[in-house]
């Protein structure tokens, strides 16, 4: 992603096979900080490699793909695999984690009113609400599954440190709502601390009903409670878990930011993580790494890219609205190629962060600076510095050569799309895949799902590696063999020099849930 | 720890003939009668001591399934040295030894050192393969050969060890450009000691006390 950054790291490391582990002290050349590291380099820790082995991993020339070893076990047998680069840095710079994490009140957590409706009432829920409860006891807390993807640029530090944290801020986050989001007969109070209204989340007809006789008083049946305002929105429980993800990616991203001062967190990195709680699956992507769920042979996306030319818009608008972001270098209209000083006077097509579609202005001076967002497709970048526009880290990226900082117009909220794992019945070939850009660059969504397709059902369904064979299928389809012109892959095409990571997580363990 | 030179191996054969066992016995000194299925590929490394000079040997233990065939072609390149594994109790695995070699050949740098071994010579009782005719066949395709038993440790020390050896002898004779990694020979870290590379296993077994070079 950013290109230039990386070829002068890997100059300067001299790339192949290096496997010092004190490569990243020092500073690489990605800022030469004398701060200790907060984490060390490695790779993903349900990996289990030893520092050997971390060495032997990092050949750029074999590009082995590094797989779950069968010894460990990752949570629903989840398949992970994946490759070094072809050289364009020393390490594998893509991160990862995957554990069960428990949720429990935290002690003195605020509390909402506990809830009067017994556990038979809300079993007997027809749409199977409230079933969860069985295999959680209050006492115990909620588990919730977790696994997440960090593709890491300009140094592995924010990849690394988010691999080893992010975790812990969703706990956090979801400690503070656990008791009402297991609470699913009854929607989240508005206010805490308050009595609740006792509205069952089902009968939204009846809520409707009452607030369209709010202000006039007087309800007309004794059971419904007074209405206090007009309208008050009706937030269901799942949005409270998205909020609590935005907010987790949120303090991720302020306590790299804080933490730079005592420790050297080089770079930046995307983050992709799935969470399954209480029947959910939530997906939260920062970047442009991918989610899809394959499932009886379709594509269902669980993810967009965050890139400058998806993000164009956004960007634009808020460089148009702080023009001081763009350090008097950058001009925030795009045109279909630069401007040169000849055509000053002329009319040229543009657009601005209003448009989707283009116009003519005529050309001013303003207009021959470099624009903020150029290049196309995988060589987009926000001023000439960076390919992707949401993630974690990058506090300390400027553009090359000034000091222009770059995070203001990166973005660490993530996109969080929800998928109800109780409203089918999976098959032991339905997965989740998960991979860093590495994958998608080269494949596309059709031909993972067939190499899905075609590689589960020749898996004996028993076979406890065969989601971790099928990322390992994915991996070698994406990254190729090496010929005399580079690594190829089917049809010729080019393979994939960068990092690549893949989960591929089965959902037939969701129907175990609800 | 510093090293002179790192030599990588990678050991092939037939699934079954003992390769993990061998590497295991190699970097551990110890024999795991049920190890599991190699289904990718998995690493070891130690160092040993060649001429005075410390070598790091970093080997490679492949799947040897046909349906991993692919996977483990693309491994060969940057391998100085591959251990061929047979199994004397299965001739079938002898016999497999022509398509291992080919696709050794085709896959690898040319001038891959590539040490024929066949093992578990503990099970004499039921040897399949005589040892005539694995020299034989090493002979006619000029490989070293040695029968070798990751059980009972004989000849192990000796087949990855004699393997550097040649790999050695062929750099010195400048049949090995040590300058392209490509041919899975990295000069070791002169200049600088590195921090903390070796783990334990890599540590154990290595010899006489490491050289101390270097400016750091
Ligand atoms: N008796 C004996 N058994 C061995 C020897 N080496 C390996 N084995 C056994 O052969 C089987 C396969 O060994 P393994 O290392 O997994 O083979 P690989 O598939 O080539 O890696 C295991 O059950 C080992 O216990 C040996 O030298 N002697
Ligand atoms: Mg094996």
């Amino acid at each position: 992603m950013l290109t230039r950054v990386k070829s002068a790291v890997a100059n300067f490391m001299g790339g192949i096979m290096a496997g010092s582990s004190g490569s990243e002290h020092g500073g690489g050349g990605c800022g030469g900080s004398d701060l200790p590291l907060r984490f060390p380099y490695g790779r993903p820790e349900f990996l289990g490699l030893s520092q050997d082995e971390v060495e032997c991993s990092a050949d750029h020339i074999a590009r082995p793909i590094l797989i779950l070893k069968e010894t460990r076990r990752l949570p629903w047998a989840t398949g992970y695999a994946e490759v070094i680069n072809a050289g364009k840095s020393t390490h594998n710079e893509d991160q990862a984690s995957c554990e069960v994490l428990t949720v429990k009140k935290k002690a003195g957590a605020i509390t909402s009113t506990p809830n009067r409706n017994s556990t038979k009432r809300r079993s007997s829920l027809p749409n199977g609400e409230g079933l969860q409860l069985k295999e959680n006891s209050e006492s115990e807390g909620v588990s919730c599954h977790y696994w997440s993807l960090f593709d890491g640029h300009a140094g592995s530090g924010a990849a690394v440190v988010a691999s080893r944290l992010l975790q812990h801020h969703i706990t956090e986050q979801l400690q503070d709502i656990v008791d009402i989001l297991r609470n699913s007969a009854v929607l989240p109070p508005t206010c805490l601390g308050e009595e609740p209204e006792n509205t069952p989340a089902n009968s939204r007809t009846l809520t409707r009903a009452a607030s369209l006789r709010g202000g006039v008083g007087a309800p007309g049946s004794p059971s419904t409670p007074p209405t206090r305002f007009f309208t008050e929105k009706k937030i269901p429980h799942e949005c409270l878990v998205i909020g609590a993800l935005e907010s987790a990616f949120k303090e991720m991203d302020l306590q790299i930011e804080r933490e730079r001062s005592s420790y050297n967190i080089s770079g930046g990195c995307t983050a992709l993580i799935v969470i399954c709680l209480l029947g959910k699956l939530y997906v939260a992507n920062a970047g442009d790494s991918r989610a899809i769920i394959i499932r009886n042979g379709e594509i269902v996306p669980m993810s967009s890219e965050f890139t400058p030319e998806t993000e164009r818009q956004r960007l634009q608008y808020l460089a148009f609205m702080q023009p001081h972001l763009l350090g008097n270098e950058f001009t925030h209209l795009e045109f279909p190629r630069r401007v040169q000083r000849k055509e000053l006077g002329k009319k040229m097509l543009y657009r601005d962060f209003n448009m989707t579609g283009w116009a003519y202005k005529t050309i001013e001076d303003d207009d021959l600076k470099f624009p903020l967002i150029y290049g196309e497709g995988k060589k987009a970048r926000v001023m000439a510095t960076i390919g992707v526009t949401r993630g974690l880290g990058d506090h300390d990226l400027k553009v090359h050569d000034s000091n222009i900082y770059i995070k203001p117009f990166l973005s660490s909220a993530p996109e969080v799309r929800v998928y109800d794992l109780s409203k089918y019945e999976h098959g032991a070939d339905d997965v989740l895949v998960l991979a860093t850009d590495g994958l998608w660059d080269v494949l596309a969504n059709e031909e993972v799902a067939e190499a899905i397709t075609q590689f589960l059902p020749n898996c004996d369904p028993d076979d406890p590696h065969r989601y971790t064979l099928a990322a390992q299928d994915l991996v070698m389809r994406a990254r190729g063999v090496l010929k005399d012109r580079g690594w190829r892959i089917s049809n010729d095409r080019l393979g994939s020099g960068d990092d690549i990571s893949v989960y591929v997580i089965p959902l037939i363990h969701g129907n175990k849930l609800s | 720890m510093t090293y002179a030179y790192l030599f990588k191996y990678i050991i092939i054969g037939d699934t079954g003939v003992g390769k993990s066992c061998l590497l295991l016995q190699f970097t551990d000194k110890r024999f795991q009668p049920v190890h599991d299925l190699t289904i990718g590929v998995e690493f070891g490394a130690r160092m040993v001591n060649i001429d005075g000079k410390q070598i790091k040997l970093q080997i490679w233990d492949t799947a040897g399934q046909e349906s991993f065939r692919s996977i483990t072609r693309s491994y060969y390149r940057g391998a100085a040295g591959a251990l061929l594994v047979y199994d004397i109790t299965r001739r079938e695995t002898f016999n497999h030894l022509t398509s291992w070699l080919e696709d050794a050949r085709q896959h690898s740098s040319s001038n891959m050192v590539i040490m024929l071994i066949g093992n578990k010579s503990d099970l004499e009782s039921r040897r399949d393969v005589k040892r005539e005719e694995g020299e034989a066949f090493a002979r006619e395709h000029g490989l070293i050969f040695m029968e070798t038993s990751a059980k009972t440790a004989c000849n192990v020390e000796e087949a990855f060890i004699n393997t550097a050896k040649e790999i050695y002898r062929k750099i010195q004779q400048g049949l090995f450009d040590v300058h392209n990694e490509a041919n899975g020979i990295k000069i070791g870290p002169q200049q600088c000691i590195s921090t903390s590379v070796g783990s334990i296993a890599s540590q154990r077994n290595s010899g006489d006390v490491e050289s101390n070079s270097g400016c750091c």
